[in-house]
């Protein structure tokens, strides 16, 4: 069961990542159009189905509960951004949360908070698959930074990491919405079997575009929230993590050893 | 009335719907299936947040095909034709290369951007209809039991988030009372997080308590069936999208 | 059925013990209540009879607990779900779905109940509770009492032989508490469940426990029959400080037994005036004032005054319309008609940032205000918001409070030291007007003392001008000169604490229960009687 689980999550991260590159791999027009249809479709099902699979180890009630009520925060958060969509304080919330809880606990947390985001707002559609990869590998990624570093070096990591994550969500999306933005036939969309420096240099031309309006604004405001909020959130997390003993130890003992102990 | 259907009534029949207009490929069929579901949204949507969903699907649909054709006329790659008209070439700097813009825009090209445009805007109003029907809350009381903490963490979630927009309102009036300024972020975002915190802790405890997790099957308290009336629904929808694709 | 043996607890990267040495045997159908001042491991207790902890929380236990045959060595407190139902401290942050019938169903689901089962349970526990009529509601427009019923009846659903609950009537009014308790009172008697419960307002439940559990800080305990236990604890209610202040032989604990060991004082003693400093002048003035949410009106054509110098407590059931009112008075609610003066001026002409500077509100959950990682930060915030030099609040602070460390975090602090925390913070900014919303849930009788030492003496020494929205009568016989009492938008009675509080049984201090029909509302109102008397 083990193996079965660690072969078939192989299997379906490359499988989810096919439905964000495949305009850079198609040969023809023809398997463009099929390919396109076909990711649309298929992406949602992977990105369901690794999520299932990652959480088929019993979480247990405090998983469950810190998942549930924080995915509920991090989508709470979205709307006190200032006006635009690209300004959302979710992302502050999720890396800090992944730091502290660990990157599984990271990865499920963003994936429930689009979920459950799509769930309120009615946005479940085939392409909620893509966002809930993309905020699933976002608070997965922070185990990237070191375990170790504490105090404002943690908190420059963090902030650099956000920074980078607002960017990659951003790739993320893009890469999902160029072929539908954009349709075939335009100086700026994928080109069905040309080669791949083309092609980036095609979705980079577009992803600038894009980026300006929404990755940099949204970069902006993870990073500053960091900064000014990272200190203190990371403490709430961490001092909740310890008081829900996370880790429990239970010991039972003899009356005679506890009052020799600690006496 | 809406409230007697099964969740994935209508999930299955705009499913089909927009396998249905994209196999086709006919502006008719998206005709067709947006009329269809706009009399389905119409007469059996819920009454949540979500009951507008096929509205704003509809919008983002819509700008959808005006992006479309903006980037057909304005950078797209020209199509033999009646030219419509000619906008001016402009030249980008040179670490932009190989990407020209304006030039002549030929009927042909713009339909051809139209087309595909009003495809996908159907298929996501098809999914935003599906949305305006079906209570989320509804749909999380049939996911299938395998995934059934899963299911769990979304119900927490779903109950806790309006009780965290009603914390955020009254942080923030808290923290403008005492100070007379507006908040910043981070005044109202620690303290919702510390009670989040608070409830997550108290919920763990409340949920190990109660048993959570120590079955490995759960039974189900009122299960949601399929009526007669669901399965016509859905066959109808699966003929009405068959009938698309074969004409 | 319950049997704790030779118990001593210590928790995770801790040295000191939480609970040492305990033993003590609960038989079926008992009701007991724990008692003991803030951090003296009460929760604790409680979650150790269904082995949250350690199983859920962590720690070393030793000795060892038996429950109905059971030990919770070797049980999770799962599957003692069936024997133990457990109700936390803040029924809204345990409750995992958001409609009555589907958090009834939860647990059963999740045990794998049958189906025909959950449904006959589920009626039942909603009968046993009286919530069949609510059972489609959505759980967050139920009122507290409500809550509190529910998370009772979702521990009943599993047929539990014992129930334990913290605080189940701190947050409530008096006759929502008293709905819960007759509940409880119901399940002991009639179905021999037996029933543990932690509570700092011991005039509530005194009148229902066959016994007491008392434990101290410093690890020893006691149990007994009620009087027994207030002969010797220097936690009591308000009823037993009135027998011992008399210097009787008995305690009493129900108003019954006082009032029969009293009977020739009520007759013997003299009156006596209350002490009443003179109010200052009208500062605030509210003249018909009528507000709605949407169709709902909120308040209609409210007039109240506050007067310098002097404190006055607004009561009323929830929803009567205490909120709103405080609204108003801040500021963040205009009226749709009506208008509110302070020195007459229109609230509403005055800038914001002078009416915070003018009116200290303490919200209330006072945690609202705090975030930032250290006693000292917040009170250097303060110093900086109110251009005060460095090191004035926590000044002030430690003048109210000399035990608090700077260094503490303030989510750490208990919640009589968070909420005086607060009123530093607030009380820095020296605003002539102190607004209130709630201050006593959760305090226990040494925070609350402390709460009314300081309000007493910041009306009386800076003239502040003071109101505390509050169900808890008690502090309203102790402190307030004046009180204000809505019901459903409409002032009902605005007069004298003393001749508001003896209109209505239901508010009534323990005391003035006691000594009906004469006018005393508190101890010192009895004893002073009695000094006129020698």
């Amino acid at each position: 069961m083990k193996v079965f689980r660690v072969v078939a999550i192989s299997a379906l991260i490359p499988s989810t990542l096919l439905g964000f590159i495949w305009p850079f791999l198609v040969s023809s027009d023809e398997a463009a159009n099929w390919a396109s249809w076909f990711f649309f479709a298929s992406t949602t099902f992977t990105v369901l189905l690794l999520i299932s699979l990652i959480a088929s180890d019993d979480l247990g009630s405090k998983n469950v509960a810190f998942l549930g009520i924080l995915s509920a925060l991090v989508a709470a958060l979205r709307p006190l951004g200032i006006g635009a969509i690209g300004i959302e304080p979710m992302w502050f919330a999720l890396i800090l949360a992944a730091r502290v809880m660990g990157p599984t606990f990271g990865f499920l947390l963003g994936a429930l908070s689009m979920l459950l985001s799509a769930l309120l707002t009615g946005g479940i559609g085939p392409w909620l698959g893509y966002q809930v990869f993309a905020a699933a590998v976002i608070g997965f990624g922070t185990a990237l930074i070191p375990l170790n570093i504490r105090g404002r070096a943690e908190i420059f990591a963090l902030a650099l990491y956000g920074a980078i994550a607002a960017e990659v969500f951003g790739i993320m999306m893009d890469l999902q919405f160029w072929p539908w933005a954009l349709g075939t036939e335009t100086e700026l969309s994928y080109l069905a079997g040309a080669p791949i420096a083309e092609n980036l240099n095609r979705f980079f031309s577009y992803h600038f575009l894009s980026a300006l309006a929404w990755d940099i604004p949204r970069a902006i405001i993870t990073v500053i929230l960091i900064l000014i909020a990272g200190k203190p959130a990371l403490n709430a997390l961490r001092r909740a993590r310890h008081r829900a003993a996370f880790v429990t130890e239970v010991e039972f003992k003899e009356l005679a050893n506890v009052r020799s102990n600690h006496r | 009335m809406s409230t007697s259907f099964h969740p994935l009534t209508f999930w299955s029949i705009f499913t089909a719907l927009a396998v249905g207009v994209v196999l086709s490929d006919s502006a008719i069929s998206a005709f067709l299936a947006l009329g269809g579901a706009a009399w389905i949204v119409y007469r059996f949507r819920g009454d949540g947040p979500w009951r507008n969903s096929f509205k704003w699907s509809l919008i983002a649909g819509l700008y959808l095909i005006a992006i479309r054709a903006l980037a057909g006329i304005v950078i797209g790659v020209p199509r033999l034709g009646d030219t419509l008209f000619t906008l001016p070439r402009i030249q980008l700097p040179s670490w932009m290369p190989g990407i020209r813009i304006g030039g002549p825009v030929t009927w042909e090209r713009l339909s051809f951007s139209l087309h595909e445009g009003l495809i996908i805007a159907t298929v996501i109003a098809l999914f935003g209809a599906a949305n305006s029907v079906t209570s989320p809350r509804k749909l999380l009381r049939v996911m299938p039991s395998r995934i059934y903490q899963l299911a769990v963490t979304l119900t927490i979630a779903t109950s806790v988030f309006p009780q965290l927009i009603s914390s955020i309102t009254r942080i923030r009036q808290a923290q403008y009372l005492r100070s007379g300024r507006r908040p910043r972020v981070s005044q109202v975002a620690i303290p919702l997080l510390e009670e989040s915190l608070g409830r997550a802790v108290a919920l763990a405890e409340s949920m190990e308590a109660k048993g959570f997790g120590l079955s490995k099957v759960q039974s189900r308290y009122r299960p949601i069936t399929y009526s007669s009336r669901d399965l016509i629904y859905i066959v109808a929808g699966f003929i009405f999208s068959g009938a698309m694709v074969a004409l | 059925m319950i049997k704790f043996s030779r118990v001593s607890l210590i928790y995770p990267h801790s040295t000191t013990t939480v609970i040492e040495d305990l033993s003590f045997e609960i038989s079926e159908g008992e009701m007991v209540l724990v008692m003991g001042h803030t951090g003296s491991g009460k929760s604790s207790l409680l979650r150790l009879v269904n082995g949250l902890v350690p199983h859920h929380t962590g720690g070393i236990l030793a000795g060892e607990i038996i429950v109905d045959g059971r030990s919770t060595r070797t049980s999770k407190p799962g599957e003692l779900a069936g024997i133990v139902g457990i109700v936390g401290q803040n029924p809204i942050a345990t409750f995992v779905t958001d409609t009555v019938e589907e958090e009834l169903a939860f647990g059963l689901e999740a045990l794998n109940f049958p189906n025909d089962v959950m449904r006959k349970r589920v009626e039942e526990a909603l009968d046993q509770v009286g919530l069949a009529p609510l059972r489609n509601r959505d759980i967050a427009t139920l009122s507290g009492g409500e809550q509190q019923r529910l998370a009772i009846a979702a521990a009943l659903v599993m047929h539990p032989k014992v129930l334990v609950l913290d605080e189940p009537t701190s947050a409530l009014d008096p006759v929502a508490s008293e709905e819960i308790l007759a509940i409880l009172h119901r399940l002991v008697h009639d179905l021999s469940v037996t029933v543990i419960l932690a509570e700092h307002r011991l005039e509530r439940v005194i009148g229902y426990v066959d016994r007491i559990l008392l434990i101290e800080g410093d690890g020893s305990s006691a149990i007994g029959t009620p009087s027994e236990i207030l002969k010797k604890s220097d936690l009591v209610p308000p009823i037993v400080r009135l027998t011992r202040a008399l210097d009787l032989e008995e305690v009493g604990t129900s108003t019954r037994d006082v009032r029969r060991i009293t009977e020739k004082l009520r007759s013997d003693l003299p009156e006596s005036e209350r002490p009443s400093h003179i109010a200052g002048r009208a500062l605030v003035s509210a003249k018909d004032i009528c507000l709605s949410y949407g169709e709902k009106e909120a308040l209609k054509e409210v007039s109240i005054e506050l007067r310098a110098s002097e404190i006055t407590a607004l009561m009323g059931r929830n929803g009567a319309g205490k909120s709103s009112l405080i609204k108003a008075l801040v500021g963040l609610m205009e009226p749709k008609s009506g208008y509110i003066n302070i020195d007459g001026v229109n609230l509403m002409q005055i800038k914001q940032s002078e009416r915070s500077q003018r009116i200290g509100y303490i919200p209330q959950e006072p945690g609202d205000l705090l975030y930032l990682t250290s006693v000292n930060d917040e009170c250097s915030r303060a110093d900086k918001d109110n251009a005060l030099p460095k090191g004035a609040t926590f000044e002030l602070l430690h003048e109210m409070l000399p035990s608090i460390s700077g260094n503490s975090h303030p989510r750490d602090l208990s919640e009589g030291e968070r909420l005086t925390l607060v009123l530093a913070l607030v009380l820095s900014g020296a605003p002539d007007i102190l607004i209130l919303d709630e201050p006593t849930r959760g305090l226990d009788y040494s925070a609350k003392n402390r709460l009314m030492a300081l309000l007493h003496n910041r009306a009386c020494e800076e003239g502040t001008t003071i109101l505390i929205a509050t169900h808890d009568v008690e502090i309203v016989a102790e402190v307030a000169d004046r009180t204000i009492f809505l019901a459903d938008g409409e002032k009902v009675a605005d007069g004298s604490t003393l001749d508001v509080l003896l209109a209505s049984p239901a508010f009534a201090p323990q005391v003035a229960k006691v000594m009906s029909p004469r006018r005393w509302l508190t101890v010192s109102d009895v004893l002073r009687s009695q000094e006129l008397s020698e």
